[in-house]
């Protein structure tokens, strides 16, 4: 159920964000693990393939490209893809108002602070909260915090 | 080098070789555990190591090292340090790890946390994602507290995820007395003023938790095991529980799916469409639970369900407005799916196949997408968006017509025209997915009309694989694999055609051929020999032999390229060449015939014997295949021996004279052929047609094996005792579990197993050695060494030897298997010494006679049991691996 990990890299595949909520099977180097998933997305035709694609017995891929960076979340082979894409969606939304005009070097340099969108907006590999409005005034405080 | 967070990302990443970077790193990292194991380092720096330490995190770089100070961190009295060890803890430990236990009293401190809600929420986001089983034993009471004395929607909605994960990972905690579901219904629905509490947020958890439990439920209905734990009493408390709740999510669902804009919670025009689907779904897992458990949730069925479909109706109705926007299909889909798993009547399953064919429907570019305008600037190109999103829907539409047609087969055929247009997607999984269904909704009705369809589609693919496409979206293995499921799935499906749609069959199966026929394999070929060889109506054979052949042969216009297709047309010479010629009325002459025979023999003996010249394209076909069309010439020419006019003494000579080329052949089999051949041909007319009558009608045998599919077996009539040979073989190599294996000739020795798992050492006295010369190391791993011993190499036939030995450990129970290739035949040897149990460094060999043509190569399988001196348990392992020879034989 829900969602198993959320990733994010640039087109070479250098990794900007990763948060697993499920323990990857076994067998796996967590490295390998991504550099998998970055081959197979990168080699779909982004323009004429859907964002979906099955990844393994258990997990399929939903995934969008925005400028150069891929963001990825893998979710449970029985789930219906087509809201997790309004979920990465509504991700860019919120980081883009919160960092105002967001752009990859935002997300390299303040990782955590992505985290930290991520972790309000996704609970346990779950969404949690969707109010674009609700979401800003929070993380506003939030970041203010010390 | 700096030293704060963004000098170090700045060095790594202006870093310009790959080792640059790996210094950087490697420095970086040891500078980490020295300032981490620092006592006196202040709270910022410590908390900027940390945050480095994260960026390596992110990079794939060993962190376990700091995974303590993590932990250490939360416990800082300072918010700034909190947050950081929460996200870094999360981060860096998982669920499987020891470690967690010293989170436990950090986390109940925090739950509890009087003052300070952010503190609260990043406890429970952390144990949200670090639910190990104890943590969850532990902290329940806590988050349970937290629901019922909250009253900010913040940190309920948060506690309510939380909690449906930590229900999730001990079924025991919903069986304690203390089920949160009597207090969670009076603090949500008792009575009006609650409404304040229920914002979007706290709906999607009391969605997820509800969601939660009936998992549980099921899965503890469908294994025994756990549902003496249920007493009739709780599960009538839940039942009552629901039933009170499922207005609330009806009226909750329909107020958000009533067009009223909502800034906050608009995603394209629709509102929350997160809760819409999260609302659908619970209520699918409410209906569900009541469909398949005992009489004791019976009463949601007859109390809601009627009020469900009708709601349903209603949504699709409203949604269907809108086919542009991913979270409008998003509610739609999720809506089908619950029509289709709750297997609801008839007119809401057409409604639910009437969606998804929408979905299929060319996109309207003309609507304007006004898709939000975050990255703009950034993005190449934003009208890619549209394209995209059809096929998302598209895909998703496919897949779920292929699980729901067992419902509604009629209804989703009508939509063939959708399906058939899918075909031609730029995008290789929509094509596959189609093509899927298009041979599931493949019937006897629509047969005609879809053969067409799929014909156009093997001609697009064709043309897109020879650059003829002003575009090519995808690579030519991608296309081999379309056309080769197809044309295997066309075959299956051919038995469909009624036998007064002979023609129509024969003319498709042509049609095919010349398109794709050089792109398919021999195997997939005898399924085309046998179904023409099939036809009853002799007629209409007959006629469509004549067209094709008078098409090419007339014209002296030999097809070099498809070599399918000229097999066909060998072999049709051969068998039907009397009534070719007679049927022709002196358009085909026997002349005609042997010519193209001579032409075609010449081609292809050039090309197998010389193919750095060869002017045929080598698609898939090998120098093997070659060998068999040369094979198929030779026959042909020896049939049409004994149909033409005997007095022509001209065509009979030049009919010898093919067969007589390749008396002297390099290739062993085909000697062999052209001299045995020649001892028939010489002998009298009436013997000749005796043995070189047309073939009998080829009837499939079911095999009483459950692979079926895999290998077909199919043989003539009047071969029945061979057949029982074979099945013997057949159930034999399936107690091996071994489907690769060669199959020797019914007479050879059974090669599929060479001991079994009971038998003992016979004798250990006999020690071998490994042989000086010709040996070479072919497989080695830390348990075992492989050698190969080449004693002979002929063309035709090859002896080898392979020697096992185990390096590391004592051996047991060892099986080994081995296959050679399709145009090679395998007789493997027993283990010699005979014993299975083998100690270290002793060898053990295995003899392997492989008779056949092409390059040597060998697939070894084994099985063993490795016995360590250290563990008590034995392992099993399997090896498998593969070997190419130099040898040819």
């Amino acid at each position: 159920m829900g969602i198993r990990f959320i990733l994010c890299f640039n087109k070479q595949g250098v990794v900007r964000l990763v948060r697993w909520y499920t323990v990857i099977d076994s067998g796996y180097v967590t490295q390998d693990f991504i550099a998998q998933i970055y081959r197979l997305i990168s080699s779909r035709d982004h323009k004429h393939q859907s964002n979906f694609v099955e990844f393994s017995d258990t997990t399929k891929l939903v995934y969008k490209r925005y400028a150069g960076l891929y963001f990825v979340m893998g979710v449970d082979i029985d789930d219906e893809e087509p809201i997790y894409l309004s979920h990465i969606h509504l991700f860019i939304e919120v980081l883009d108002s919160f960092f105002g005009n967001v752009c990859e070097l935002d997300i390299v340099f303040n990782f955590y602070k992505v985290y930290m969108v991520l972790d309000e907006m996704f609970l346990a590999g779950e969404i949690q909260e969707v109010s674009k409005d609700v979401l800003n005034e929070r993380l506003q405080i939030l970041d203010r915090l010390q | 080098m700096g030293s704060s967070l963004k000098s170090f990302i700045k060095d790594v990443r202006n870093a310009k070789t790959f080792s640059d970077e790996r210094t950087i790193i490697t420095k970086q990292s040891a500078k980490i555990r020295t300032k981490l194991r620092d006592d006196h380092l202040s709270s910022s720096k410590k908390r900027e190591n940390i945050q480095k330490l994260l960026y390596l995190y992110i990079l794939g770089e060993p962190t376990h090292f700091a995974q303590v100070e993590c932990i250490n961190l939360i416990a800082s009295d300072q918010f700034v340090d909190k947050r950081l060890g929460y996200l870094s803890t999360s981060l860096l430990l998982d669920e499987s790890q020891d470690l967690l236990t010293l989170l436990t009293n950090l986390l109940n401190n925090d739950l509890n946390h009087p003052n300070n809600k952010y503190i609260v929420s990043l406890a429970l986001s952390t144990l949200g994602s670090l639910s190990s089983y104890d943590l969850a034993k532990d902290l329940y009471p806590d988050v349970l507290h937290l629901i019922e004395t909250s009253n900010d929607p913040f940190i309920l909605s948060k506690s309510l995820q939380c909690l449906s994960k930590l229900i999730s990972k001990d079924f025991e905690l919903t069986i304690l007395s203390i089920l949160p579901i009597d207090i969670f219904v009076k603090k949500f629905f008792s009575n009006n003023k609650n409404d304040l509490l229920l914002t979007n947020n706290v709906w999607l958890g009391i969605c997820k938790f509800l969601q939660s439990i009936v998992i549980l439920l099921l899965s503890s209905f469908s294994s025994s095991s756990n549902s003496d734990l249920l007493s009739d009493q709780f599960l009538t408390d839940l039942n009552h529980c629901f039933s009170s709740i499922i207005p609330k999510l009806f009226y909750q669902l329909s107020s958000l799916n009533i067009k009223n804009y909502e800034s906050s919670y608009d995603v394209q025009g629709v509102r929350d469409p997160f809760l819409q689907c999260e609302i659908i779904l619970t209520l699918k897992y409410l209906f569900k639970l009541s469909k398949l458990s005992t009489n004791h949730f019976i009463s949601l069925i007859n109390d809601h369900y009627n009020k469900f479909m009708d709601l349903l109706t209603q949504l699709i109705n409203n949604s269907s407005l809108n086919l542009n926007k991913n979270p409008n299909n998003a509610i739609l889909y999720e809506i089908t799916m619950t029509i289709f798993e709750l297997e609801m009547d008839q007119s809401l399953r057409l409604l639910g196949v009437n969606i998804l064919a929408n979905f299929l429907k060319p996109y309207n570019n003309n609507n304007n997408n006004n898709n939000s305008t975050v990255m703009q600037g950034k993005r190449s190109k934003n009208n890619h968006i549209n394209n995209s999103n059809s096929n998302n829907i598209k895909y998703v539409a496919l897949n779920t017509l292929i699980k729901v047609i067992k419902y509604e087969p009629c209804a989703i055929a009508k939509h063939r025209k959708f399906i058939s247009q899918c075909l031609y997607d730029t995008d290789i999984s929509i094509k596959f997915k189609a093509l899927e269904l298009t041979f599931t909704i493949l019937n006897k009705d629509n047969l005609v009309e879809l053969t067409e369809e799929l014909i156009k589609f093997l001609k697009d693919i064709f043309s897109n694989n020879n650059g003829t496409h002003d575009y090519v979206y995808f690579d030519i293995d991608e296309s081999n694999d379309l056309i080769n499921y197809t044309v295997d799935n066309f075959l299956k499906k051919c038995d469909l055609f009624d036998s007064n749609q002979d023609a129509i069959k024969l003319r498709s199966l042509f049609e095919i051929l010349k398109i794709v026929g050089n792109m398919i394999s021999i195997d997939q070929l005898n399924e085309f020999l046998i179904i023409i060889n099939n036809i009853e109506n002799w007629q209409v054979k007959i006629n469509s032999l004549i067209e094709n052949i008078s098409n090419n042969m007339i014209n002296n216009r030999i097809v070099t390229n498809n070599i399918s297709w000229n097999l066909i047309m060998v072999w049709s010479i051969g068998e039907y060449g009397d009534s070719i010629i007679t049927k022709a009325n002196g358009n085909i002459t026997s002349n005609h015939l042997i010519n193209y025979l001579n032409q075609l023999n010449i081609l292809y003996s050039q090309n197998f014997k010389n193919p750095l010249i060869s002017n045929l394209s080598i698609n898939k076909h090998s120098y093997s295949d070659y060998i068999t069309m040369i094979q198929y010439i030779l026959t042909s020419a020896l049939k049409l021996s004994s149909k033409i006019n005997q007095s022509d003494a001209h065509n009979i000579e030049s009919l010898r004279q093919i067969i007589l080329s390749h008396q002297k052949d390099s290739n062993l089999m085909l000697q062999i052929k052209s001299n045995q051949y020649e001892s028939i041909f010489n002998q009298g007319i009436n013997i000749k047609r005796i043995i070189l009558d047309s073939m009998p009608k080829f009837i499939k045998q079911a095999d009483n094996n459950n692979n079926t599919s895999d290998h077909n077996k199919i043989q003539p009539n009047q071969n029945r005792n061979n057949n029982q040979n074979e099945l013997l073989l057949d159930l034999l190599s399936d107690i091996n579990d071994n489907l690769n294996q060669e199959k020797s000739t019914s007479s050879g020795p059974i090669t599929v197993s060479n001991n079994n798992h009971n038998s003992k050492p016979i004798s250990k006295t006999t020690t071998l050695t490994l042989p000086k010369d010709n040996i070479d190391l072919i497989f080695k791993t830390d348990l075992l060494e492989v050698y190969s011993h080449i004693i002979d190499v002929q063309p035709g036939n090859a002896h080898l030897e392979l020697f096992f030995k185990p390096i590391k450990t004592f051996v047991k129970s060892m099986h080994s298997l081995c296959a050679v290739s399709k145009q090679q035949k395998l007789t493997l040897g027993h283990l010699y010494p005979h014993n299975t149990d083998i100690e270290m460094n002793q060898i053990v060999k295995q003899s392997l006679k492989i008779v056949g043509s092409g390059k040597l190569k060998l697939r070894v399988k084994l099985t063993l049991v490795t016995v360590s001196s250290n563990s008590i348990s034995d392992k099993t392992q399997e090896i498998q691996f593969d070997y190419k020879f130099n040898e040819t034989i």
